[in-house]
C-alpha cells in the first residue's frame, strides 16, 4: 500500500468510526436566521465595546442598526460617524420617547447602569441584549432576574461562551464523559495593560474609568473573570459554594486602589476547585479555560479549543487524521466542528479556528431569538447567577476571608 | 511626559511615541492607540480565521457578504484608487500573494486564476453595504492599506483623548504624525536608501515607503519582492523605492505602492498622483543588506 492509499484508507476508516461519535450541536457556519424583515436595533452605550458591537451588527444582514445612544457627546458623534445614517440620542429615555420603530436594544454601558436601562427598555416593549457582568450588586441582580422572568420579550445576556460554537463542541465532549473523572479546573486572563481609558480631560478620565472605582466596579474578578466563570457554570451545570480571593498591586501603581493581579478559588460542594487568576502586568498565555479529567484535558481559548488525551485514554477514530498542535511536551488535538466532513474533503486545516468572532455569534444568536421568537443562548437568570458568584468572589477579595455562596440565593435568581 | 509603547499586529511592530499631561494618561493613550490597531488587525487580518477579510475571502465568491461601514468605505476607496492608479494599486491580490509564498501556504492550484486587470475583482452594493467577488480565485489582501488605515484610526483615537503630539509607526515603513515635538517643525524621519539620502519633517501628515525588497521570496533562483504588478501578477524585482507623504495613511500607502509598480512599468507616478500627494522615488540598486526604510528621531 503506498502512502496515498494508506492516507485514503485511514480517512475512510476514520470517517466510518467518527460517524458514531458525538455530532456537534452546532456547525461552525454562521447561524441561519429566518427573519421576515431586518430586526431594527438600537445600541445604548457606544464606548469601546459598543463600537465593536456596532461593527458586528453591521455584518448581520438580518438586523439593521437604526439608533445609537450615549450620554457622552464625543462618543455619540464618533459612533454616528462610524455607523452613518442612524439617529443619535443622549439618553435612553429620549430615544424611547422619540423613536417608535426600535424593536430591540443592545446595552453596552458601564455595569452599574445596566439595571435601570434593562427595566426602561422592557417598559418600552423592546427586546433586550445586555452586556455582562449583569450588575454590580445582588439587589440589582434580583431586580433584573425578576424583570427577565416577567418579560414577554427576548432578554439575552452577553456571556459569549454560550453562543460560541467551539465552546458548544467542547461542552458536548465534556458532557459525553470524554474527560472521565474531573479533577482540576484552571483558568486565567493575563494581559499587560493599564486597563485605563484615556479621557480628553482629568474629569473625563474619572468618568471613563468607572471600572477602577471599587464602589462601582466588580474589578478584575467581575469584569473579566465572570465571563470565564460562566463557561464553568455552563459546562458543569452547577455553581460553587464558597470563594477565596487574594490580590495585590504589582505594576500599575498610578494611584488606583484596585489590585492589578488577582487569584481566586471557587470551591464546589464536592471539593472540586476552580483556580482563576488574572494579571495586568504580564501577557503570557493570555486567556483560557482548562478542564482536567482522568482521561483528557480540554483547553479553550475563545477562538480555538484543544483536547489533550492521556496515554491510557481510548482512541477515537477521528484522532487518526485530527489536526494537532504541540505545546512543549503536550500534543493538543484541535477541536473542529464537522471534522469528519472536512477531512473527507481534504479541508481539515480550513476548519481550524472560529470563522466569525465570538461577539458575532453572541449577537447573531440574539437576532435569531428575536426574529424566530426563540430562547437566547444566555438567559438573564443564568447571567445573574454567574454574576452573583463574581460578586461574592469580589467580596472575598475585599475582606480577605472566605465567603459562602448561598445556593438558595442563586436558585431564586 | 513622553511615553513609548509597542504592539505586534499585521505582521509588523507598531510603536507609538507621544506626549501627554501625566504618565497614567500617556500610557492609557498609547494603549488605546495600539488597541485600535489591534482591532483593525482583527477585522482585516489574513491570518485570523475570524477576521472580516477572511470571511469575505471564504464567502464572497459565492454570495454577497455584508460589511461594516468602515470596511465598506475602505474598500470603496480601494476601488477608486485602483482606477486612479490605472490598476497599479489593487487589494484583490490575495491569491497571487499566497501563490508566491508571501502569505502562508500556497492555495490549491485549481483556485488560482490569472489576474485580469480589465475586470474589477469585486463589486460593492451601496444599498446592501455588501461585497461580492466577480470571479473565482479572488481574495482580498489589505496588507499595506490596512496598515495605513490602522495608523489613521490610531491617530484619531489619540486626538479624541486630547493628545496633540505623537508619532505612530508600523514596521518602520509607515508613519503618521500628530503635531510636532516641542520646539521642532515636525517629527524628523530619515528616508534610507534614497539617493541622495534625505530626511523630512513630518507634521500632521502620513508617510509610507514601499520597496519590493522589504520582504522577498526566492523563485526559480531569482529574488522577488513582495510588491506585485496587479496587471501581470508578477512580483517586482528588488531595486525600486517610493515614498509618499499624504494627509492620511490610507493614501500614503496606496500611492507609495502604486508608485513602485508604475516605476517598474516605466511610467512616472507623479503624472497620475493628485497634487496633495508628495512622492519621492528611487530606482537605485538595493543595498547589499536589507535595511529599514525609515529611521525616526525626535
Amino acid at each position: 500500500m503506498n502512502s496515498h492509499d494508506r492516507r485514503d484508507f485511514l480517512r475512510v476508516t476514520a470517517s466510518g468510526l467518527a460517524a458514531s461519535l458525538i455530532t456537534p450541536a452546532l456547525a461552525f457556519a454562521r447561524p441561519a436566521i429566518h427573519a421576515s424583515a431586518p430586526v431594527r436595533i438600537a445600541v445604548i452605550g457606544v464606548g469601546r465595546q459598543g463600537r465593536a458591537i456596532l461593527g458586528e451588527l453591521a455584518t448581520i444582514a438580518e438586523c439593521a442598526v437604526v439608533a445609537v445612544c450615549d450620554s457622552d457627546d464625543s462618543r455619540l458623534q464618533a459612533a454616528l460617524r462610524r455607523a452613518q445614517g442612524v439617529k443619535g440620542y443622549a439618553s435612553a429615555a429620549e430615544m424611547f420617547s422619540k423613536a417608535a420603530d426600535i424593536e430591540a436594544v443592545v446595552i453596552a454601558t458601564p455595569t452599574h447602569l445596566h439595571k435601570e436601562l434593562v427595566l426602561e427598555a422592557l417598559k418600552a416593549g423592546v427586546h433586550v441584549f445586555v452586556e455582562t457582568p449583569l450588575a454590580h450588586s445582588i439587589e440589582d441582580l434580583q431586580a433584573l432576574s425578576e424583570a427577565g422572568k416577567r418579560a414577554t420579550k427576548v432578554v439575552a445576556a452577553g456571556f459569549q461562551g454560550r453562543a460560541n460554537p467551539i465552546y458548544s463542541l467542547a461542552r458536548s465532549f465534556f458532557k459525553s464523559g470524554s474527560l472521565r473523572d474531573l479533577a482540576t479546573l484552571r483558568s486565567q486572563n493575563n494581559k499587560k495593560t493599564a486597563w485605563r481609558t484615556p479621557g480628553s480631560t482629568p474629569e473625563r478620565d474619572k468618568e471613563l474609568n468607572w471600572h477602577l472605582d471599587p464602589a462601582l466596579s466588580l474589578g478584575l474578578i467581575g469584569e473579566l473573570g465572570a465571563h470565564q466563570f460562566d463557561v464553568y457554570h455552563w459546562f458543569l451545570g452547577r455553581h460553587p459554594v464558597a470563594a477565596r480571593s487574594r490580590g495585590s498591586l504589582r505594576l500599575h501603581k498610578d494611584g488606583r486602589e484596585m489590585p492589578d493581579t488577582v487569584a481566586c478559588e471557587l470551591v464546589y460542594d464536592d471539593g472540586l476547585v476552580l483556580d482563576w487568576s488574572c494579571t495586568l502586568a504580564n501577557s503570557y498565555e493570555g486567556r483560557y479555560e482548562m478542564f482536567g479529567g482522568s482521561m483528557a484535558a480540554i483547553k479553550l481559548a475563545w477562538t480555538h479549543g484543544w483536547m489533550f488525551k492521556e496515554a491510557d485514554a481510548p482512541t477515537a477514530g477521528w484522532e487518526v487524521y485530527a489536526n494537532r498542535q504541540q505545546f512543549h511536551n503536550d500534543q493538543g488535538i484541535t477541536l473542529i466542528a464537522d471534522a469528519t466532513k472536512l477531512a473527507a474533503q481534504g479541508k481539515l486545516q480550513e476548519g481550524v479556528g472560529l470563522p466569525y468572532t465570538s461577539l458575532y455569534y453572541s449577537l447573531a444568536d440574539f437576532v435569531k431569538a428575536v426574529a424566530e421568537k426563540g430562547a437566547p443562548a444566555c438567559s438573564l437568570s443564568e447571567a445573574a447567577r454567574t454574576t452573583a458568584v463574581a460578586i461574592r468572589a469580589n467580596e472575598a477579595l475585599k475582606s480577605g476571608a472566605e465567603v459562602a455562596i448561598d445556593a438558595k440565593l442563586l436558585e431564586a435568581l | 511626559m513622553l511615553e513609548r509603547l509597542a504592539t505586534l499586529a499585521m505582521g509588523a511592530r507598531f510603536e507609538v511615541v507621544l506626549e501627554a499631561r501625566d504618565r497614567p494618561h500617556a500610557r492609557a493613550a498609547c494603549e488605546a492607540a495600539l488597541e485600535e490597531i489591534e482591532l483593525c488587525d482583527a477585522r482585516w487580518s489574513l491570518f485570523r480565521s475570524d477576521s472580516l477579510v477572511a470571511r469575505v475571502n471564504r464567502e464572497a465568491g459565492e454570495r454577497e457578504v455584508p460589511l461594516d461601514h468602515e470596511t465598506f468605505e475602505l474598500l470603496a476607496a480601494c476601488a477608486e484608487l485602483r482606477e486612479r492608479t490605472r490598476g497599479a494599486f489593487d487589494v484583490a491580490l490575495g491569491v497571487r500573494m499566497r501563490e508566491l509564498g508571501f502569505r502562508g501556504a500556497a492555495p490549491r492550484a485549481s483556485a488560482v486564476r490569472p489576474a485580469d486587470a480589465s475586470e474589477a475583482p469585486f463589486v460593492l452594493s451601496n444599498s446592501r453595504r455588501s461585497i461580492r467577488f466577480t470571479r473565482t480565485g479572488v481574495a482580498l489582501d489589505l496588507g499595506a492599506i490596512g496598515k495605513g488605515e490602522a495608523l489613521d484610526r490610531a491617530a484619531q483615537v489619540l486626538r479624541e483623548c486630547g493628545i496633540e503630539r505623537a508619532l505612530v509607526h508600523g514596521g518602520t515603513s509607515s508613519a503618521v504624525a500628530l503635531g510636532a515635538p516641542p520646539d521642532c517643525a515636525g517629527w524628523r524621519v530619515g528616508l534610507e536608501g534614497f539617493e541622495p539620502a534625505r530626511a523630512i519633517e513630518l507634521r500632521d501628515r502620513s508617510l509610507s515607503v514601499s520597496a519590493p525588497h522589504g520582504r522577498t521570496t526566492l523563485r526559480d533562483g531569482r529574488e522577488l519582492g513582495h510588491v506585485l504588478d496587479p496587471q501581470t501578477g508578477a512580483a517586482l524585482e528588488p531595486g525600486l523605492r517610493a515614498a509618499a507623504i499624504a494627509p492620511t495613511g490610507r493614501e500614503a500607502e496606496a500611492w507609495s505602492t502604486a508608485a513602485v509598480v508604475l516605476l517598474a512599468r516605466g511610467l512616472d507616478p507623479r503624472a497620475l498622483a493628485p497634487t496633495h500627494i508628495e512622492l519621492h522615488t528611487s530606482a537605485a540598486a538595493p543595498h547589499s543588506s536589507l535595511r529599514q526604510p525609515l529611521s525616526t528621531t525626535r
